[in-house]
């Protein structure tokens, strides 16, 4: 099976914790089905040309998030039971992320709590038009 | 069955000491990088592992036992000057191999002399210097040692023969093999490695996980409004490891909580507060390059 993962080792995030994400996210988007296969950590580490313990360290951080299962001999699959729970938290984790990031630079900007409010509240407006009329 | 493990190993040549104290423990499957410049005493450890070279102190142990000659075909070994014999053939070389290591794979030969496009009946005399290497790889790995010693595998290798080699130790790691390797160049270490030791004029100076040394780290830096700030409670902070003032910007490089120093920064007036994340790069260079902390901030008083 292809890859569908990439990392990029010379970033100073960890490995482990750049394919976390992805699988996190590509669950969270659905390009991971629920119960699909994940490549070996031998076969994903060959893939991307990097080391395995780091791949293995990535799959036991999943398992113990949730997000995959690994039977001995068959492999690691992402989770089926529950796997709408889990996909909507690590959506939930993935955006929550990516606000944390704005606000963060918008503070470092100088913004002051309201601006930032308003700002944030115009954004909304503009992706969410509908749910703002009707609420 | 192959953890390695090192303690206070110390060699000198002369008034040189070439390596000062060192211990690393190499867990059995893993892959572990050294980094160092030139003359910082890797090939010296490599040397004194082997027992090429006699350690003035110290010990180390393979699966708890000193080396013992009958070990020495469970070890593959590519050394930082090729041994290979001019007048003789890739073919010979392998035969002097298969003669000398009981697991020689005969087939797994073919394979690798395939992967790097050797042709066995060329004396080495006719090779290029990465041609030299990619023998040496071929000869370590067709050996099937459990423990593979590689002092800089891809010297004169081109890229796409270097990722071969890459792949070679992540494959050997995946089978339960364990590997100690130096190389120059650090994004090899850094993909190929899970732990690293950094050592400079013979002595360590960091070791870990890499990815553990990354999420470690953190680089927090921000612009004040005139060159004259305040660095009161940073400059403090048994976290910070190096200060770093150049006009009006401020980097501080801070262990664990970069948070707290972000804060602190914006309090003492700065602006535009990012913190960046270290790559491996920047940590080597980091500690390769650092003065101590006490002597930069004497610098800023």
């Amino acid at each position: 099976m292809p890859s569908v993962f990439t990392v990029d080792p010379r970033s100073g995030v960890p490995i482990y914790l750049q394919l976390i994400e992805q699988v996190k996210r590509s669950v969270a988007v659905g390009a991971l089905a629920p119960g699909e296969q994940l490549p070996t950590v031998k076969q994903l580490a060959l893939d991307l040309t990097i080391n395995p313990n780091t791949v293995a360290r990535a799959y036991r951080e999943l398992e113990r998030d949730a997000v995959i299962e690994t039977s001995p001999g068959r492999g690691s699959f992402v989770r089926s039971d529950g796997a709408q729970g889990v996909a909507t938290k690590t959506r939930d984790d993935v955006a929550r992320d990516a606000f944390s990031e704005a606000i963060r630079e918008a503070k470092s900007l100088g913004l002051s709590r309201s601006a930032a409010s308003a700002l944030i509240a115009q954004t909304l407006d503009r992706w969410f038009p509908k749910e703002e009329a009707s609420s | 069955m192959s953890t390695i493990s090192i303690q206070n190993l110390s060699k000198s040549y002369g008034s040189l000491a070439a390596l000062t104290h060192f211990s690393a423990n190499i867990e059995q499957g893993s892959v572990f990088g050294l980094l160092g410049p030139n003359g910082a005493g890797k090939t010296t450890a490599f040397k004194c592992m082997l027992g090429l070279a006699r350690a003035d102190t110290g010990t180390v142990l393979f699966d708890g036992a000193p080396l013992e000659p009958h070990m020495f075909e469970r070890i593959g070994y590519i050394p930082e000057r090729s041994v290979l014999y001019d007048w003789m053939t890739l073919a010979e070389h392998l035969e002097m191999q298969r003669r000398a290591f009981s697991r020689y794979d005969a087939n797994r030969a073919r394979e690798l002399l395939a992967l790097f496009s050797l042709e066995p009946r060329k004396r080495v005399r006719s090779l290029s210097k990465g041609m030299r290497t990619a023998a040496a790889v071929v000869m370590a790995f067709a050996a099937n040692p459990d423990i593979l010693i590689l002092d800089e595998p891809t010297t004169g290798l081109d890229p796409v023969n270097q990722r071969a080699v890459l792949k070679l130790m992540i494959d050997a790691s995946a089978q339960g093999k364990t590997i100690i390797f130096s190389s120059h160049q650090i994004g090899q270490v850094e993909r190929a490695a899970e732990t690293i030791a950094i050592l400079k004029e013979g002595k360590l100076l960091l070791s870990g996980a890499v990815d553990d040394l990354k999420s470690g780290w953190k680089i927090v830096e921000g612009i004040f409004e005139s060159d004259q700030f305040s660095i009161d409670g940073i400059s403090s902070d048994p976290d910070v490891q190096r200060i770093e003032r150049t006009g009006r910007i401020l980097r501080v490089s801070v262990r664990s909580d970069s948070d707290g120093i972000a804060r602190r920064m914006t309090e003492l007036g700065a602006r535009d507060v990012r913190t960046l994340d270290l790559n491996l790069e920047d940590i080597f260079l980091g500690a390769v390059e650092a003065r101590p902390k006490e002597q930069s901030l004497d610098v800023l008083r």
